[in-house]
């Protein structure tokens, strides 16, 4: 098995786009009731939707809608074809669910083969699955993805961490996909059971997403773990991992174009926004059979690059998710991305990338306080530099941030470990 | 020259007795302590017996730790150890005492200071002493 033609010109996937746009619209209009009410209530006839430019007139598709409409009362086929029902975790009230014909299925096959293909690995590589399988995408998406491209796959699935770190050590495994957070992980813990995963590995290439990471992340999981740190991103109502990926370069995450139109709007007013400009990603599944989604809010956080990569793909690029609508804490009115305390924390000696924002208010004031590990080789006898670590954390965050943030340093893994989605934020507000 | 343990600690109830425990655990005998706090936090700086050992037990009990390099000298001493490593420019940093008659410091120029208290005949120990 191998992966389609997916290197073609920027000219051909816009008229691929614009021709899946055509029969995507008719497709729901047709097969929804949901969608086919939303397009008449909002004036639109099949008809008015020719190209990306046209979208833009259509309403947008929300989580909100996908929980009103559990379980199933968003797809486009008869029931009878579906070959797969996924649900997201739903912390409050209703999960989402997410259904797959055979042809979705294959789809996502296709896309994190070439996810996997675009980052250097090959049919001769040793993948390890460490992403849960089961009810969340992450596993089975790149098990197929892998599976599709001719590699070997362990599918290890989360958890049990030693071993993990045997069957990368005893199979070669060459190809780790975790999220990152978990990566850092297992490259403690492989120092903890006596294991160089540098010296005694053969970790070529770690594919990790699953939630946001940064640049001093990457360079932690490359020092520590794997050649080559690169990011995947999606969501299980786009299919579930493979919506984009990082090449080579390290410049974006390619989009599959012709299989998902991107725009980037301004999450308070819903105007798109040019390339370059920041804002939250709205994807319209092209090709999605049992569940196709118009103009999807991902409430994910970034900026679309249209240039053509140095890879030479035309898929157009995100840069890294620097956060999502829901990650992000508002605090006194300003908004507050995880990441952005990961990245000042990871640039610091002194400490570790592990840390926990909590949020409380006193009185009528929110207060953010920064709980950060200190490093376990941390090199000094004097209290007067920890003091001083603390104020520049704190001077840094600030200057960043734009509110004070006291910052708590706590001992060597005092802070929870997570095998799954690292738990980054605590909020005791009482509202 | 000794090496003392800087030791990390959340200055909370139980915190130096985990420590305390760490070390027991493998008998190895604090010769001497001290703690400096601010706020919610601290370094505890100590002298043990078993250097390489304690370094192990307590990397392992993933505590945050370093090395520092510290001079022992007789308490009863003091006072011509320090007119000696001030008339050569030598600042202590930090001292405490050790046993009752010794006191241990922490200064910015080691072989500097070594060579003064030489110099004026006053002797220096170590952890093995």
């Amino acid at each position: 098995m191998s992966t389609g033609n997916y290197r073609i010109s920027k000219a051909e996937l816009v008229e691929l786009q614009n021709k899946r746009l055509r029969n995507l619209i008719r497709y729901v209009y047709e097969g929804s009731h949901f969608f086919r009410r939303r397009l008449n209530s909002a004036g639109i006839s099949p008809d008015d939707i020719r190209s990306r430019e046209d979208l833009k007139k259509v309403p947008f598709t929300t989580k909100t809608d996908l929980r009103d409409n559990y379980p199933l009362g968003m797809i486009s086929v008869d029931r009878s074809r579906l070959v797969r029902l996924h649900a997201s975790s739903g912390t409050t009230g209703n999960p989402i669910v997410v259904a797959y014909t055979q042809k979705d299925i294959e789809n996502w096959a296709e896309m994190n083969a070439r996810c996997l293909e675009i980052t250097g690995v090959t049919s001769q590589d040793v993948v390890q699955v460490a992403y849960g399988y089961g009810l969340f995408t992450g596993g089975l998406g790149l098990h197929y993805g892998a599976e599709r491209l001719g590699t070997k796959v362990i599918p290890a699935s989360t958890g049990n961490t030693k071993r993990q770190l045997k069957l990368m050590k005893d199979l070669g495994t060459t190809v780790i996909a975790c999220t990152p957070s978990y990566g850092l992980f297992l490259a403690e813990s492989a120092k903890e059971e006596g294991i160089n995963p540098k010296r005694d590995l053969k970790l070529r290439v770690g594919i990790f997403g699953a939630e946001p990471w940064s640049e001093t992340t990457r360079r932690l999981l490359e020092e520590k773990l794997v050649e080559s740190a690169n990011d995947i991103y999606g969501m299980s109502e786009l299919n579930g991992p493979g919506v984009a990926m990082e090449c080579m370069m390290k410049d974006g995450l390619h989009v599959w174009e012709d299989h998902y139109i991107v725009e980037i709007i301004d999450p308070n007013t819903g105007e798109v926004l040019e390339p370059g400009e920041k804002g939250e990603m709205v994807v319209t599944t092209l090709t999605k059979e049992g569940m196709p989604l118009l103009r999807y809010r991902t409430r994910d956080i970034t900026i679309l690059d249209d240039d053509v990569c140095g890879c030479g793909l035309s898929h157009a690029r995100i840069k890294r998710i620097t956060g999502r609508t829901d990650d992000m804490l508002k605090i006194r009115g300003i908004c507050v991305f995880p990441s952005q305390v990961e990245e000042i924390l990871t640039s610091m000696d002194g400490v570790s990338p592990h840390y926990q924002l909590v949020v409380d208010r006193e009185g009528s004031m929110d207060k953010l306080m920064v709980r950060v590990e200190v490093a376990e080789d941390f090199k000094s006898d004097r209290l007067t530099d920890l003091v001083a670590l603390q104020r520049r954390l704190e001077e840094e965050l600030k200057d960043t941030l734009s509110i004070y943030a006291v910052v708590e340093l706590v001992e060597p893994k005092k802070i929870p470990r997570s095998e799954g989605k690292a738990q980054r934020i605590v909020d005791m507000r009482k509202i | 020259m000794t090496k003392q343990f800087s030791v990390f600690l959340e200055n909370s109830p139980g915190r130096l007795a985990k420590l305390l425990d760490v070390l027991g655990r493998s008998r190895i005998k604090v010769l001497a302590m001290e703690i400096a706090e601010a706020g919610n936090y601290g370094i505890v700086r100590m002298i043990v017996d078993d250097d390489e050992k304690a370094l192990k037990v307590l990397r392992k009990a993933n505590m945050a730790v370093n090395q520092t390099n510290v001079i022992i000298i007789d308490l009863e001493k003091i006072t011509p150890a320090v007119n000696a490593l001030g008339g050569v420019g030598v600042n202590i940093d930090y001292a405490y005492t050790m046993d009752s008659r010794k006191v241990v410091l922490k200064v910015n120029k080691e072989v500097e200071a070594l060579n003064a208290l030489s110099d004026s005949g006053l002797q220096v120990y170590t952890n093995k002493d």
